[in-house]
């Protein structure tokens, strides 16, 4: 159970009510909402994460499920399964992502085992060796290796904050 | 050396190159600009972080400092040992932080020791017991519990990108800590 009170979502100031009538996943909002400080530069950042072209919903949903494996994040993982089984990842894809680590089992293309492989070493090293950047920046240059550190740092630090509060996973 | 080159700040969004100006305009930033679609974002998330007034300064710097160490993030350490030191954490206060466990020795504030705990605790179990959370929390209530973990939140995420480009160190300048908002009524 939630170490933290969800705030009430009827007493929240728009647009901060809105986010949350629309959101899937509404515990995690009305637990960092106690934080009205800096909830809604937070809300900005994770919405621009979202609405960004640069990697499409099924790439975006295969990184953000391999952070949230390795930070054993029980919330992330009930919602976006959801959301990668939607974004078109098969079972076979989420079930090597999430429960076997065994990429090779299923059927990734190239560029989805590089990013798969390089989150995996990132947030088990907490670095990137020589090769492995030269490898991911060759195929995907500057602003797209910048923007996948936005979107690692963005759940891998989430993922913390939802572990150390025990946040429920919403009923759907 | 930096692996990805510098983004000018007269490449970024208007309100992106403000708060780059406004916040020393660091190689952090002028790296992490290159992700040009989502870096105003971020940036207005930090800025939100730097200006909230509901966490002592000094009680922000010692998660910070505690983060990058478990972290292992060069660039956050040089950065923030000199912002601590700024935000009145003593040279040996900063020395025990960035120890495995001097810091249990140092006498700091009983709340500054549960927040120092949960750090820890969070960064390296990716957890945190009932009971440290409970004295965090009944130390300084849900508002100030949840900034500390995103503070958390962010300098554990930034850690992996500093480190994923082994950004430079800036050779002098450091973050100018930003007037804090008036307190939320």
């Amino acid at each position: 159970m939630s170490r933290i009170p969800l705030v009430d979502v009827e007493q929240q100031p728009e647009p901060v009510r809105e986010l949350m009538v629309r959101s899937r996943a509404v515990n995690v909002l009305r637990v960092l909402a106690n934080a009205p400080d800096v909830f809604v530069g937070w809300a900005q950042m994770v919405g621009e994460l979202f609405e960004s072209p640069t990697f499409s919903p099924r790439t975006r949903e295969l990184v953000i499920l391999r952070v949230a494996r390795l930070q054993n994040s029980r919330y992330e993982l009930g919602h976006h399964i959801v959301m990668a089984l939607d974004a078109g990842l098969t079972e076979d894809q989420i079930s090597a992502i999430v429960e076997t680590d065994d990429f090779d089992a299923a059927d990734f293309d190239d560029t989805e085992r590089v990013l798969l492989d390089v989150v995996t070493e990132l947030c088990v090293t907490r670095r990137l060796s020589e090769a492995a950047f030269a490898k991911a920046h060759s195929i995907f240059g500057d602003e797209v290796i910048a923007e996948l550190l936005m979107l690692v740092g963005c759940y891998y630090g989430l993922a913390l904050v939802l572990n150390a509060v025990d946040v429920e996973v919403d009923a759907r | 050396m930096t692996r990805i080159a510098y983004r000018d700040p007269s490449d970024m969004t208007p309100q992106a190159r403000e708060l780059t100006n406004a916040r020393g305009n660091l190689n952090v930033y002028r790296t992490l600009a290159n992700a040009e679609k989502v870096f105003t974002g971020w940036m207005v998330a930090g800025d939100a972080a730097l200006t909230s007034p509901t966490l002592p300064l000094r009680l922000r710097e010692l998660v910070v400092l505690r983060t990058a160490y478990l972290m292992d993030c060069a660039y956050e350490l040089g950065q923030h040992r000199d912002v601590a030191r700024t935000a009145g954490v003593s040279a040996d206060e900063i020395d025990a932080i960035l120890s495995e466990s001097d810091w249990r020795e140092m006498p700091f504030e009983a709340t500054e020791l549960a927040v120092l705990q949960l750090t820890t605790e969070l960064l390296t179990t990716q957890n945190v017991s009932a009971e440290t959370f409970d004295r965090v929390h009944r130390a300084v209530g849900s508002q100030a519990t949840v900034e500390v973990l995103m503070v958390i939140n962010r300098y554990a995420g930034l850690a992996l990108a500093l480190n994923a480009l082994d950004v430079d160190l800036d050779e002098t300048a450091r973050l100018p800590i930003p007037p804090r908002r008036d307190v939320t009524s």
